[in-house]
């Protein structure tokens, strides 16, 4: 990691690791509820309702002898204030406090080991994001051993670290396709093989569409793939036609990737009964749950980071129009990206609350008749801009 | 046409673009209680904002008085015989200065009334209505026994409304 001038001993390499470590878990565990609160609130303001308004009414439980006061007041209870907002609060503790239930002629072993590889999948990819090209900010020097050291914004910067986020995002499917295996039922099976040749026809077009930025940055580095393609200095000005072609392609591959609506065929509740998870509950469920809403950030994380300009404000390169010496829009910052995030986990729902789903020759049709084709073009008008021009 | 249709998907855009519109309406009208009367979405926050109902909602049955104060109700008996569930018993009787016949009992037990309106609809004088009420619970049997007599509970007032509460016991 030492990228830095400062140089590094290897104990504070390590408790600076630990705390860039905890500070994305620490953002990731706040994103991933709150994503679950916006998905009730966004789906029903879409269909024209309010969603969630009120944590409130219990007379048993936690906030129980509190509701039974208010209630005994001829009030509404008070955590119905913050409309609902608690509700992220109680799903986490629902989840963790549910009994966990395996099945009889369950695999055991197999079947505790699904969950954590999803999970693992899914946030090891955390550690080649970059959420700022460089330096956030420095530690405290009244801090003892790592008074002074820079808080990177990325945890490693790999130079290869595209590489390992796709290939550490396919290892997903291992959760899914073991998980359903163990749990020794016929729906979990059929969701999850419906899963693994879902993902592995996506998997191509993804990376063909991710194949754009790569040869447009010359370079395999999340930071430097990103600051090349956000600041457009080296880009040509046609360089935007691939771009927002490969957006398009590489957001429809990742609702795909992540098993969202309308490519929720592992799910498919009207005919699987929950597909890949149904026989999970308790926390074993909820990390099924987690991974999928970070890899949700995670494909958001890179749609924004490649072709939405990542750290700077515009996207596809139009950040050169700016200069860098503008006041705040010129330089790169946290903010935007994880705006831009938002606004991608915002389309997630949305999407959600649009499209039906497809059928499964829909699925294959669109993944290898169209997306493939169309992303091999994609990919060799970007050859001939990068080389030609 | 069907390749260029999944290649550029108007449709999606169409869909998306009509969601996101029901979006914006809802989102932007929602949570602010000055615009409470031209409010797009269609959920009731019961306990804390009061129902909008439909002005033909059917609730508890009530009779009518005319300006002077008289009862309107002639004891045609036409609600008692169309009543399905048999609850509403009328009792005929005379009053001096008056020359239709005036009720002295007109029971409704509520327990049984399925709200069907068709005494209402069977009434050629107008005299009877179901009103708006719909908070109706109550804690003992009798109160839903209601007659032209009695404290809070009769035929012309709408029954007394307790707090959205819980059994204290």
């Amino acid at each position: 990691m030492p990228t830095q001038a400062i140089p590094m001993t290897l104990t504070q390499t390590l408790i600076m690791g630990v705390i860039q470590i905890l500070a994305v878990l620490i953002v990731i565990f706040i994103i991933v509820p709150l994503t679950t609160f916006a998905e009730r609130k966004v789906i029903g303001y879409i269909q024209v309702r309010l969603g969630a308004t009120r944590l409130a009414g219990g007379h048993v439980g936690i906030t129980g002898p509190m509701n039974r006061i208010m209630w005994g007041m001829g009030k509404v209870p008070m955590l119905s204030i913050l409309r609902g907002l608690p509700i992220f609060i109680a799903d986490a503790l629902k989840l963790i406090t549910k009994e966990d239930i395996i099945p009889a002629k369950a695999d055991r072993g197999v079947f505790t080991l699904a969950p954590i590889i999803s999970v693992m999948a899914a946030f090891g990819v955390f550690a080649c994001v970059a959420y700022y090209p460089g330096v956030m900010f420095y530690m405290p020097k009244s801090w003892p051993v790592i008074g002074g050291l820079p808080f990177q914004g990325f945890i490693t910067d790999v130079n290869v670290g595209l590489l390992f986020i796709l290939g550490l995002a396919s290892v997903g499917v291992y959760g899914i396709v073991l998980g359903a295996w163990a749990s020794n039922s016929k729906y979990p099976l059929l969701g999850s093989l419906r899963s693994a040749a879902q993902i592995v026809s996506y998997e191509v077009p993804l990376t063909l569409s991710l194949l754009v930025p790569v040869l447009l940055s010359g370079s395999l580095s999340f930071k430097d793939m990103s600051v090349a393609l956000s600041t457009g200095k080296d880009l040509n000005p046609l360089a935007i036609i691939p771009l927002f072609i490969g957006f398009f392609v590489y957001l429809t591959c990742g609702f795909a990737e992540t098993n969202r609506v309308p490519f929720d065929l592992a799910e498919a509740e009207t005919e699987l009964v929950a597909g890949f998870h149904t026989e999970y509950s308790g926390m074993k469920f909820g990390f099924f749950y987690l991974a999928e809403y970070a890899n949700m950030i995670v494909v958001s994380s890179l749609a924004t980071a490649f072709f939405l300009g990542g750290h700077y404000l515009l996207p596809f390169g139009l950040q050169r129009f700016i200069p860098a010496t503008m006041p705040i829009i010129g330089g790169p910052s946290f903010f935007f990206f994880f705006a831009k995030i938002l606004c991608i986990l915002f389309v997630f729902l949305w999407v959600r609350a649009t499209l039906p789903r497809y059928r499964y020759d829909q699925l294959m049709d669109v993944g290898w008749k169209y997306l493939i084709p169309l992303t091999l073009v994609n990919l060799f008008l970007a050859a001939i801009i990068r080389f030609a021009f | 046409m069907s390749m260029l249709r999944t290649l550029i998907p108007f449709d999606i855009a169409g869909g998306m673009a009509l969601t996101g519109k029901y979006f914006g309406k809802v989102f932007f009208s929602a949570n602010r209680k000055k615009i409470r009367t031209q409010l797009k979405h269609f959920t009731q926050e019961y306990p804390e904002v009061k129902v909008n109902l439909a002005p033909r909602y059917r609730g508890r049955l009530t009779l009518l008085k005319d300006e002077q104060g008289e009862i309107k109700c002639v004891c045609c008996l036409a609600c008692e015989k169309i009543c399905p569930t048999e609850v509403i018993t009328i009792e005929k009787g005379k009053k001096e200065g008056r020359k239709m016949p005036f009720p002295v009992r007109y029971d409704f037990e509520m327990e049984r009334c399925i709200f069907c309106e068709f005494c209402v609809e069977s009434c050629g004088f107008d005299s009877i209505i179901l009103n708006h009420q719909f908070e109706l619970a109550t804690y003992n049997r009798e109160d839903f026994s209601i007659g032209m007599e009695g404290a809070g509970q009769n035929m012309f007032i709408p029954s007394p409304v307790g707090r959205h509460s819980v059994a204290e016991d």
